[in-house]
């Protein structure tokens, strides 16, 4: 059972509990809820009267469980006839279109522009108080809910593979509705269920309360609490109960459906949405040293990261090794999965929650010549060399971009952080958006990022990234979402960049190894959270010497910048990683030795490094 | 954008039409004859004298294409008939009515609002913290707990107890302002306090969606401080959906204010509703349902079209 | 306690109540010394129709803006009001010599608006209260703009009386039923319907230094809870119909005080156009199925007492002890009643009753229970108040449950409760037929002589004991609630509670 559904235990044992004492109250030894005893009245509990007598003498209790009985039964009634009806509309006008979505969906969903309380009001109108229009008007009033939710899904499962092979090979549209759609559509049809109970539940109480839902001497909740309210000196605990007992009612059946929907729904997001936002700083940010004269832009030793919590020390990264000078283009490259993009975020302390850095060093140069480790900083400590001193363009710009927010307000918002004048600033942000290539950059500042073309959007991107000319960009799989052409004109910008700005670092992460080729200086290939070899690119693509270096390079098609065609096996998923090289499963030189233990770097030339005890050998 | 309001704008008055039409067929298509419908109690046969005098007041003896024109231009025309009680015209008592029953509701998604952005926001940042823990109950109870369950206990504390604020009523703003906003205070509040719960988990559940937008990653990766990723970036975003629940919950009150205009004697348009349905007084029913119904339907293309304004996106949708 | 003797003296008593109750306080003394009263009104009025049956609250409203030829005084004599002096004169025809009053327009009270207001409510279909009583005025003569002359076919000792009651106002003579003219002490200002009424000081009235407030602000709390609430919170001065719930409350406050007094009663009315209470015997089996002692407890508080009878107070001339417990609840008596009418098993029927006033919706459930025991299985139809009066009004019910008082506290006043002849009204049984009971009641208006009215009513009783025209439950005390500073307001005595809103031309802030 998961976390999410061991959830539901709780108010689906209130909902239970509920529903198993207002239907067994026929057989319950309640007392008659008619029968009065006027000198009895007001009377407080005893062992005859659990909860006391009302306003007549009449047993609190028992009002209370029939109270509820007929409160359910009409809340429960309704929503299964509007569940009924409501469906059979969204089935056949999902399943149909057409004409006859017009006729069953959207007709019903002129319901829809009448207030709730007032169709209630209207039908009640019409036919009179009572249980009977009380329940036609609910009825009424949450069939478009159902028809709603259940055509959705209808036009959801209707395009599935298998329907449209049913429906090939001729199969009864009524034998596909109840067979294969029916069952496919009941989840959402449950939420909606428990959420048209406990609001059918107060329309209810409500009516009943004005006088215009259920009649006595019937009991009701909503009239035990119109009752209640003029006795309230005499008496306040006969408005206690009823209330308790309607809101406890409605509390139960809302959490079931929240719980429902959160079991139901595993996209929702439940917790830690923002631990940047309160995590306490970690350590002491260690005081900044003076670097040395030749230090490089970055050096990153033995960097781990691990999953934060209850499956702690589980390694996403381990032993990384990475170091970029000064003008330098290191680019990082791997599977899905390798680990490549969560180096770069770690670099910025933008790690997912749940993920930190647990070990190793990543030793960083400022612009004044100190250096920070970025592996002890915490989030304030990253937010001054944020944008600033190092950037990071994200692989998916549309995302990466407010989605309300004014292109060059957002890039005004960048160049603020770092105290450019106010003044300047607009000119800036038209410079910046020239820079990175974008056509009539005076309106196009003032366009929103939907307005713009794919590939206009990643200029804007790396225009927010190199806004406040950073010494180290970092670049995420920046041209995968885009078109070849686009690829190629968008590498062409990084390149410019390159020229323009001789000293800024940048690390590309990237699984495309001609793009690499065409871009970088260096190569560090991961695999599996761990840095297999690195060297320079000419080197390494012309000898590497690591298996899945030269698996990478081999599965490249020749002269294509295709995308990397995929090595037998697959990554090991982080809990279930081999003991020894972890990519030994799917290596054609793996020996018995390769498990035993994880080999260790060796350095087959100057500037080099790889983790293959074998590494000779390979070619 | 005008375009897209244009379209919108269509598409509300066909809903109105058809809002209209409903109306119209709800009372003629029920089987049996409206007159005796109306008249009728129970098991009670209704006087056939009565019910032929109903049918001509009524104007059901005409044919039935008629009866709908009739029955349409009265509504674009704004005259919505007279009332079968005292032959005061339906429009004339709406037209008093529908404001006050507008302020209950305008100032309880403004309390709503003002309690419960801040207050789901901050639930959302510090989620599953004890206050959003604390936040969270409260908001379940508050929402699960009937209106005018509240608006009783409401009453005997502030009104009866405390004295602190009259128990219910009403004086135009014009008479004497400071009295009219003290008789607001008990009903807005206790029809917001339902508001509020919806706002506040809307706005928790929408905060928390908008922080794992990438977006909110590249706004700290420019550098930002906190104070300025949450403003601009975070609830900045989070409030559209807010603001769309905000309006659906304001035109579901639009005809949903009956019980809290009934528990604080608030004159408004549904307490005249609740009256006209219980007389069966029918020109009145239909009028006021027809008023509300467009209300909402418009309430709804206005909620949509600020939606537009403020999600750019959105008016692609158009076009 | 008024009226009665025989006819000299009793032409004598009215004629002495006429002169001392010439001008009530010094002139002017009071005068005006404004402040408006905030009143809570328990019920809208379903009209401003000013003859028509429309209910107390209305009745209350319709006592500041209009006034009758005669009223009853806070002691509950009978005084004048546009009527300075009535007598009869030797042929039995009573003689009305109007004052100097004038309408809310300005203009001049006379003798012709009288005339006309008689012919009016006369008329056949006028579907007035009194229209009953005033067809049996032959003619109306004006000898002059002040005098009124009334004749009868033969001469009528209660007459006078009829014109005191807050339905038979006089109206200015061509204005329309509903309209807001009047020579009351108080001019309707504005309106607000199912909300709200303004009234302000009409500076003509006739009585000099009256009326003493500024105007009156009444307000329509419809929820007798929120009534509460606003006289404990201190938004109204003045309450009508404390519940009976609260009254103890009300009266232990410091701020607040009670005026109340016993004198309404609540009873059963009966649809007798169709079966089965057509059938005499199912009436009298529902009048012997009720406990009376529960209802008393149970929707009054123990503010009242048990009604077993016509309701025809102990402390009356008219009271007949052997009648004490005439229709005592006993419910074999009940079952054998509708064996004998031939529902051995009981039946279904509708019990209308109403839930704006809590005490008759607890009046109908009990009532709804213990039918239920002797087989009679009654479904509750509760809407707001002035439905009910007009569902009473057109008979849309089988049973009802109604509380009231008698037009005064002469047996008489019980006409309205009791005579089928007269036009149907919410009051009484629709579509009853009494014959024997009118023609007493005709009787009775028409004797001079104590002992033999006394014999008459008796008879009257008794019919009524066996016939059921009506099925009393019990008395209840009447309230008022008002906050201490508010003074001159009376709640009159007895069966003129109702008539109290009289007495609000003196009320004034202490």
């Amino acid at each position: 059972m998961s976390r999410a559904a061991r959830k539901l235990i709780l108010p689906g044992i209130l909902v239970g509990l509920l529903v198993a004492v207002v239907l067994l109250a026929p057989v319950l030894p309640l007392a008659d809820v008619r029968m009065m005893d006027v000198p009895g009245r007001f009377s407080g509990p005893s062992a005859e009267h659990w909860l006391g007598q009302d306003e007549f003498g009449r047993d609190v209790l028992a009002r209370l469980i029939w109270g509820g009985r007929a409160s359910l039964f009409i809340a429960v009634g309704s929503a299964l006839a509007a569940a009924v009806l409501g469906t059979t509309l969204g089935l056949l006008g999902g399943y149909f279109r057409g004409v006859v979505e017009l006729v069953t969906v959207r007709a019903s969903e002129v319901i829809l522009c009448l207030p709730p309380l007032l169709l209630a009001l209207l039908v009640v109108t019409l036919l009179g108080a009572g249980t009977g229009p009380l329940i036609l008007a609910l009825t009424l009033l949450y069939t478009p809910n159902y028809a709603r939710v259940v055509y959705a899904a209808t036009l959801q499962v209707r395009s599935l593979d298998f329907v449209t092979a049913q429906r090939a090979m001729g199969a009864h549209p009524l034998a596909i509705l109840t067979r294969t759609i029916l069952p496919n559509v009941l989840p959402p049809l449950l939420v909606q269920m428990s959420l048209v109970v406990a609001s059918a539940m107060v329309i209810e109480s409500g009516l009943s309360f004005l006088g215009l839902g259920v009649v006595p001497p019937t009991p009701s909740w909503g009239l035990m609490i119109r009752a209640a309210r003029g006795a309230m000196e005499v008496a306040p605990m006969l408005l206690v109960w009823p209330s308790l007992a309607l809101a406890g009612t409605i509390l139960s059946f809302n959490l079931l459906c929240d719980r429902l929907q959160s079991v139901l729904d595993p996209r929702q997001i439940t917790a830690g949405g923002a631990l940047w936002l309160h995590r306490p700083a970690r350590k002491a940010a260690a005081a900044p040293q003076p670097a040395a004269p030749d230090a490089p832009l970055l050096r990153i030793r033995d960097l781990a990261i691990a999953v934060e919590g209850p499956r702690h020390g589980l390694d996403l990264v381990r032993r990384a090794d990475v170091t970029v000078l000064p003008g330098q283009t290191v680019a990082l490259v791997g599977e899905s999965g390798s680990g490549k993009t969560l180096t770069s975020l770690a670099l910025m302390g933008l790690l997912p929650d749940r993920l930190a850095v647990t070990g190793g060093e990543a030793l960083y140069t400022t612009r004044e010549g100190t250096t920070v480790d970025l592996a002890q900083l915490d989030d304030e400590g990253f937010r001054r060399l944020r944008s600033t001193e190092i950037s990071m363009v994200f692989q998916d710009a549309a995302a990466a971009l407010n989605p309300v927010l004014r292109i060059g307000d957002q890039l005004a918002e960048t160049l603020r952080v770092a105290g450019t004048p106010e003044a300047g600033i607009p000119a800036r942000v038209v410079d910046l958006l020239r820079q990175v290539g974008i056509p009539d950059p005076e309106r196009r500042c003032r366009a929103y990022p939907h307005e713009l073309s794919g590939g206009q959007r990643q200029r804007a991107m790396i225009a927010l990234a190199v806004a406040n000319s950073p010494r180290l960009l970092l670049a995420d799989e920046p041209t995968t979402a885009l078109d070849p052409t686009i690829q190629a004109q968008i590498l062409q910008l990084f390149l410019q960049l390159k020229r323009d700005t001789p000293g800024m670092g940048l690390v590309f992460v990237t699984h495309d190894l001609a793009v690499v080729a065409e871009i970088a200086d260096r190569v560090v290939v991961m695999y599996a959270g761990e840095v297999v070899e690195q060297g320079p690119v000419a080197e390494v693509f012309a000898r590497p010497r690591h298996p899945y270096t030269a698996a990478l390079i081999a599965s490249v098609p020749e002269g294509g910048a295709e995308r990397l065609v995929a090595i037998p096996g697959s990554v090991p998923p982080p809990h279930a990683m081999p003991p020894g090289c972890r990519f030994a499963p799917r290596c054609d030189f793996a020996r018995p030795l390769c498990e035993a233990a994880a080999p260790v770097a060796s350095a087959p030339a100057e500037g080099r490094s790889t983790r293959c005890i074998r590494w000779k050998e390979v070619t | 954008m005008l375009r897209y309001i244009a379209y919108r704008s269509l598409i509300a008055l066909f809903l109105v039409w058809l809002v209209v039409s409903l109306v119209f067929l709800l009372l003629h298509l029920i089987p049996g004859d409206p007159a005796e419908l109306l008249l009728s109690q129970g098991n009670i046969a209704a006087d056939p004298q009565a019910v032929a005098a109903l049918r001509e007041k009524m104007g059901l003896n005409a044919p039935l294409w008629q009866q709908y024109i009739e029955h349409v231009t009265g509504v674009l025309t704004g005259d919505l008939g007279a009332s079968f009680r005292d032959r005061a015209p339906v429009m004339e008592q709406i037209l008093l009515r529908l404001p006050r029953t507008l302020e209950v509701i305008l100032a309880a998604a403004f309390l709503a609002a003002l309690f419960g952005v801040p207050l789901g926001t901050y639930a959302a940042i510090r989620a599953d913290g004890k206050i959003d823990a604390f936040v969270s109950l409260l908001s379940s109870v508050a929402l699960s707990t009937p209106v005018f369950v509240v608006g009783s206990v409401v009453i005997l504390i502030f009104a009866q107890q405390l004295q602190w604020l009259p128990a219910g009523g009403f004086v135009p703003f014009s008479e004497d302002p400071v009295q009219h906003l003290k008789l607001l205070i008990l009903p807005a509040g206790a029809v917001g306090l339902s508001v509020w719960a919806v706002i506040t988990r809307m706005t928790r559940a929408s905060v928390l969606e908008v922080l794992q937008r990438d977006y909110v990653r590249t706004a700290r990766a420019k550098g930002l401080p906190r104070g300025p990723i949450l403003r601009r970036h975070v609830v900045r975003n989070a409030l559209i959906p807010v603001l769309t629940v905000l309006g659906l919950e304001m035109g579901t009150l639009i005809g949903g204010t009956v019980l809290v205009e009934f528990v604080f004697n608030w004159p408004g348009l549904s307490g005249y509703l609740v009256a006209a349905v219980d007389a069966r007084d029918y020109p009145e029913v239909v009028g006021i349902v027809m008023v509300i119904s467009v209300l909402f339907v418009f309430l709804n293309l206005l909620v949509d079209v600020v939606n537009a304004l403020l999600d750019p996106r959105i008016s692609l949708g158009a076009s | 306690m008024t009226n009665g003797l025989n006819r000299r003296g009793f032409l004598a008593s009215t004629a002495a109540a006429a002169g001392t109750l010439a001008f009530l306080g010094p002139r002017r003394l009071h005068a005006q010394e404004g402040g408006t009263l905030r009143f809570a009104l328990s019920a809208y009025p379903p009209s401003f129709d000013a003859w028509a049956s429309t209910g107390t609250a209305a009745g209350t409203i319709k006592l500041m803006m209009h006034r009758g030829l005669v009223s009853y005084g806070p002691d509950g004599a009978l005084r004048g009001e546009l009527a300075e002096s009535w007598e009869a004169d030797d042929e039995g025809a009573w003689v009305f010599k109007l004052r100097e009053a004038t309408w809310h327009d300005g203009s001049p009270v006379t003798a012709a608006d009288v005339a006309w207001t008689v012919a009016e409510v006369a008329k056949p279909d006028s579907a007035a209260f009194r229209q009953g009583q005033l067809s049996l005025i032959t003619a109306v003569e004006t000898p002059d703009d002040r005098t009124v002359r009334m004749v009868t076919a033969e001469p009528l000792a209660v007459l006078p009386g009829w014109f005191a009651h807050y339905h038979m106002p006089i109206l200015k003579e061509g204005e329309p039923r509903d309209t807001t003219i009047g020579a009351g002490p108080f001019t309707l200002e504005s309106t607000e319907r199912g909300v709200s009424l303004s009234l302000k000081a009409f500076d003509g009235y006739y009585k000099e230094g009256l009326p003493k407030l500024a105007g009156i602000e009444a307000t329509v709390y419809a929820d007798e809870n929120l009534r509460v609430a606003a006289l404990e919170a201190g938004d109204v001065d003045l309450s009508e119909y404390v519940p009976w719930q609260a009254m103890a409350q009300v009266e232990e406050s410091d701020a607040l005080k009670l005026d109340s007094v016993d004198g309404p009663f609540m009873y059963l009315t009966f649809n007798a156009s169709r079966p089965p209470f057509d059938n005499p015997l199912v009436r009298r089996a529902v009048a012997h199925a009720i406990k009376r002692e529960d209802i008393v407890a149970a929707a009054f508080y123990n503010r009242g007492g048990a009604l077993a009878h016509l309701p025809i107070a102990e402390e009356s001339e008219f009271y007949n002890p052997e009648f004490a417990d005439a229709w005592a609840y006993d419910p074999e008596k009940a079952q054998a009643l509708l064996a004998e009418a031939g529902y051995p098993d009981g039946f279904d029927c509708t019990l209308l009753s109403t839930a704006q006033y809590g005490m008759h919706q607890s009046t109908a459930e009990v009532c709804q229970a213990y039918l239920s025991m002797v087989g009679i299985n009654a479904q509750l139809d509760l809407p707001e108040w002035s439905s009910r009066v007009q569902k009473g009004n057109e008979g849309s019910y089988d049973l009802a449950v109604m509380g009231t008082t008698a037009d005064n506290n002469d047996p008489d006043g019980l006409v309205n409760v009791l005579d089928g002849s007269l036009p149907e009204s919410f009051v009484r049984s629709y579509g009853i037929d009494t014959p024997e009971i009118s023609a007493l009641f005709a009787k009775g208006r028409a004797t001079f002589d104590p002992e033999e009215r006394r014999a008459i009513y008796r008879e009257m009783e008794q019919v009524a004991i066996d016939t059921a025209p009506i099925a009393g439950l019990a008395w209840r005390a009447q309230g008022y609630g008002m906050k201490s500073n508010v003074e001159g307001f009376t709640n009159m005595p007895g069966q003129l509670t109702f008539y109290s809103g009289i007495t609000l031309e003196e009320t004034f802030f202490g």
